[in-house]
């Protein structure tokens, strides 16, 4: 027994050591409770907007920020543009809802469509980290029947890769953050680098409604350190995981690749909006970007430029660098930039319970299931859903109950019993569809650039997976006793808009994320995705990024051609 | 914060602030007690919402008046101390503090508050066949009949507005602003922020030595 453990520990002391090796981020973290090293931004390298720089990178969240690391490691010259500021957990962070506002991409936008999706908090962030500063944290990797689901299921679209293509990059990921959990049987099964965390009330009621039911739930997978990690301390379980962990548990990139990125050499310039990307005369190679910084506007020259924007922004910034020779946008001479955008249906069901479940008291992100992920041929629809733990703060519990259409007396009422209520969410597989898409809108934002109009309208496959997600959750609820149960309708996540494809017909990126139009222009962001399958997207972000980073610093640089910067229409210094 | 400067704050802040009424369910529970374990900056925005709000920017007499009425309806205030939704919600909307998105068949949410509100006034003077009568005069029964229209009306327009996007508009921006008080905390029973103390004992039934049990846990309100 206790040479078994030692073999463990060994293992495991070995393998962290590897991680630090090639990413050192976690111990480049102060450890005097302080939540980020000043030092690393005073200390940053600068460049001057005319030094042609390896690689330009727009947008520093899952993508951007895993490639500046990776490209910084391998010796390239790297500048992070980034619209958001640069966060000090300790001085910009609260343990509070409201007073998190901040974090979110709050820049108008529009939505549309027979089912349109509310944005804001409920989907995008900003500032150096991006979206994953306020994710929940669920780090679940992709199933190998996500690859090819266009043969096998008839719906969606076949990657250009394989999941064996993919596994490395997520073990690798997987230690870097690192994810905590128990054996993962679906998909392709794997273990996790740290232990799965003690649960809540909230998880607990899952596990018990799962068990009665014969449905196996399992711990994890949560991005969220069990034990300390570097200079990362343990998860204290405050339950505001999507308030931005102040705790420096929860991964996000400003904690996981910036600082190593840092360390060598990428320079990451916050407040910095992207507003065009500009090409040589003839339109054929990228020379820069163009950017907002303090009221004026900058030309920042590179060799390459990889937009890691979101969903969003990524096909909006394409639209917007709109010139003689792409005139519909950059990349999409095959109408296919913005297209093909999907969310995942994510009803939330909520039960009763006569005890208290305060289930504020956890990371809300605690037990999933993945076993109705794929098609089951005795069903209507096609693909599936899974189901996790959710665990609504009292602004977004309010969300749940108003949409009942309690106001006032009743409203009141309901909000006093929260702490008798537990809750689940669904992931459904929405289908990739053309008419869901980024366009831009009349409306215009402070720097005078059109917004982004996102239409979304649902197909039948789509309601038939709400609606199956809604029953199996109020199923696995009642089996744990509750009492009533109360749904609402919400969709998470979002990906697509400039999918990965075979040929140029079929995407905007090929399998290593680079435009087929433009040799030395990437997408480096969850737009690439030409499915979703049912899980949280930052993962598999980062190893998508992290296997196109190798092929990149592998040599593909070798051969391409430095474009000309006096060759540049608007280019002067 | 040091703990010592935090329990003085707290013994302050507990002279100067009124308490919210009086907590049903949770008697005796304050979360503003625990406001020495929470960090400065969360403090900080935190306890500045029990102290006196920016005066009205954004909403003029007009404005003020019918949206306090509608407040009142929506969360069912009828008394002093009121959690002071219609400044919080003034605030937002002076700083254009927005949600980052808007349907398409609906203005941008100030210009959306504006013509709401204007519209109640309409619909009041509709109901009360008078030219002076504006939202707020009608009696708490003609207003919630109203509001009760708006609601049922779904995706059919209201002055000119689908209104179920104003509904959606009018909720979000009420609950937000009152479910961020500590007052509104406390009738819920709501821990409240908790770093760097953290929750100790999590699991179904469980409670810290701080927070009080529901005294009625057997009230489902469905
Ligand atoms: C509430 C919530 C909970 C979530 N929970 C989970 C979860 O549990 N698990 C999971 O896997 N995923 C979760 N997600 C989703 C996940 O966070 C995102 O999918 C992921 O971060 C997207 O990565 P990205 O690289 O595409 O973009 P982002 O991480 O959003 O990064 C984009 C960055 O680009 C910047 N940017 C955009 N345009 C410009 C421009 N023109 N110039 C300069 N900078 C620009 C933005 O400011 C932003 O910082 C959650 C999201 C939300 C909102
Ligand atoms: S629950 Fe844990 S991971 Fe989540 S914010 Fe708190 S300390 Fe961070």
């Amino acid at each position: 027994m206790s040479s078994f453990t030692d073999v463990n520990a060994l293992t495991e002391r070995l393998s962290t050591r590897r991680v630090r090796a090639r990413n050192e981020s976690a111990w480049l973290l102060p450890n005097d409770g302080t939540r980020f090293d000043k030092a690393l931004i005073e200390n940053m390298r600068r460049h001057r907007d005319a030094d042609e720089v390896d690689l330009v990178i727009v947008g520093c969240g899952a993508g951007g920020s895993t490639l500046a690391q990776r490209m910084a490691r391998a010796g390239w010259s790297v500048v992070v543009l980034e619209a958001g500021p640069f966060w000090d957990p300790d001085a910009h962070w609260v343990s509070d809802e409201a007073g998190s506002h901040h974090l979110y991409w709050t820049e108008p936008r529009v939505i549309s469509g027979s089912d349109p999706v509310p944005l804001g908090s409920n989907n995008s962030g900003r500032g150096v980290g991006g979206s994953m500063v306020h994710f929940a944290g669920y780090a679940p990797r992709l199933h190998p029947s996500d690859f090819h689901t266009r043969t096998v299921d008839g719906v969606g679209q076949d990657w250009p890769i394989e999941y064996a293509d993919l596994r490395p990059y997520y073990e690798r990921i997987e230690r870097e953050l690192p994810v905590a959990g128990q054996h993962w049987p679906w998909g392709d099964p794997h273990g996790y680098p740290h232990a799965p965390h003690p649960v809540g009330g909230n998880g607990e009621v899952f596990l018990r409604g799962a068990a009665a039911l014969g449905i196996e739930a399992r711990v994890g997978p949560v991005a969220i350190t069990n034990g300390r990690f570097g200079n990362r301390p343990h998860c204290i379980y405050r339950g505001f995981c999507l308030q931005g962990c102040k705790v420096n548990a929860k991964a996000s990139p400003l904690i996981t690749h910036v600082p190593d990125a840092l360390a060598h050499g990428a320079e990451i310039r916050s407040d910095a909006m992207v507003s065009a990307i500009e090409t040589d005369r003839e339109g054929r190679y990228v020379t820069g970007v163009r950017y907002f910084l303090r009221g004026r506007e900058h030309f920042q020259a590179a060799r390459m430029v990889a937009v890691a924007g979101y969903s969003l922004e990524t096909p909006r910034l394409l639209l917007n660098s709109a010139n003689k020779h792409h005139p519909d946008g950059l990349c999409n001479e095959h109408d296919l930039v913005g297209r093909y955008l999907m969310v995942q249906g994510a009803p939330q069901t909520a039960g009763r319970f006569a005890e208290e479940v305060r289930m504020y008291k956890a990371p809300p992100p605690e037990v999933s299931c993945e076993e109705f992920y794929e098609t089951d041929p005795a069903k209507p629809y096609r693909r599936g859903f899974s189901v996790q733990n959710v665990s609504p703060l009292p602004i977004t519990w309010a969300e749940h109950v108003s949409a009942q259409g309690h106001w006032g007396e009743n409203l009141r009422t309901y909000m006093s019993d929260y702490v008798h209520w537990s809750t689940l969410g669904a992931l459904c597989e929405f289908l990739p569809l053309p008419q869901n898409r980024v366009t831009l809108a009349d409306q215009r934002d402070r720097y005078g650039l059109p917004v982004v109009d996102m239409s979304y309208s649902m197909c039948d496959n789509d309601r038939a997976l709400m609606k199956a997600a809604q029953a199996r959750m109020e199923e696995i609820l009642h089996a744990a006793g509750a009492a009533e149960v109360m749904t609402i309708q919400r969709f998470a996540h979002l990906v697509g808009g400039a999918r990965m494809g075979r040929t140029a017909q079929e995407g905007v990126v090929d399998a290593s994320l680079r435009t087929f139009s433009i040799p030395n222009l990437l997408i480096t962001d969850g737009s690439v995705f030409p499915t979703q399958g049912s899980v949280n997207p930052a993962l598999t972000i980062m190893a998508l990024v992290d296997r196109a980073a190798r092929l990149l610093a592998d040599g593909a640089r070798a051969g391409m051609r430095s474009p000309d910067p006096t060759q540049h229409e608007e280019y002067s210094t | 914060m040091s703990r010592a400067s935090g329990r003085e704050l707290r013994a302050a802040e507990r002279e100067r602030v009124p308490g919210g009424g009086e907590n049903e369910r949770f008697p005796g529970f304050d979360v503003i007690e625990q406001a020495h374990t929470w960090d400065a900056t969360t403090s900080g925005v935190v306890l500045e919402r029990l102290g006196l709000q920016p005066d009205l920017r954004f909403f003029g007499p007009a404005e003020e008046a019918a949206a306090g009425a509608l407040f009142d309806h929506l969360l069912a205030q009828w008394e002093e101390p009121r959690v002071p939704v219609v400044q919080m919600v003034d605030a937002r909307l002076a700083e254009g503090q927005t949600d980052g998105w808007r349907y398409e068949d609906m203005p941008e949410d100030g210009e959306a508050w504006r013509r709401s509100l204007a519209a109640l006034d309409v619909d009041a003077r509709a109901a009360a066949g008078e030219d002076g009568v504006c939202f707020a005069n009608l009696s708490r029964e003609e207003q919630a009949d109203i509001i009760r229209t708006v609601q049922s009306l779904e995706s059919k327009p209201w002055h000119g507005m689908p209104a179920g996007h104003v509904w959606s508009l009018w909720t979000r921006y009420a609950c937000t602003a009152f479910y961020s008080h500590p007052w509104a905390w406390n009738e819920i029973g709501f821990g409240g922020p908790a770093y760097p103390r953290g929750y100790m004992r999590r699991g179904v039934g469980q409670r810290e030595p701080w927070e009080v049990a529901d005294t009625h846990p057997e009230e489902d309100p469905l």
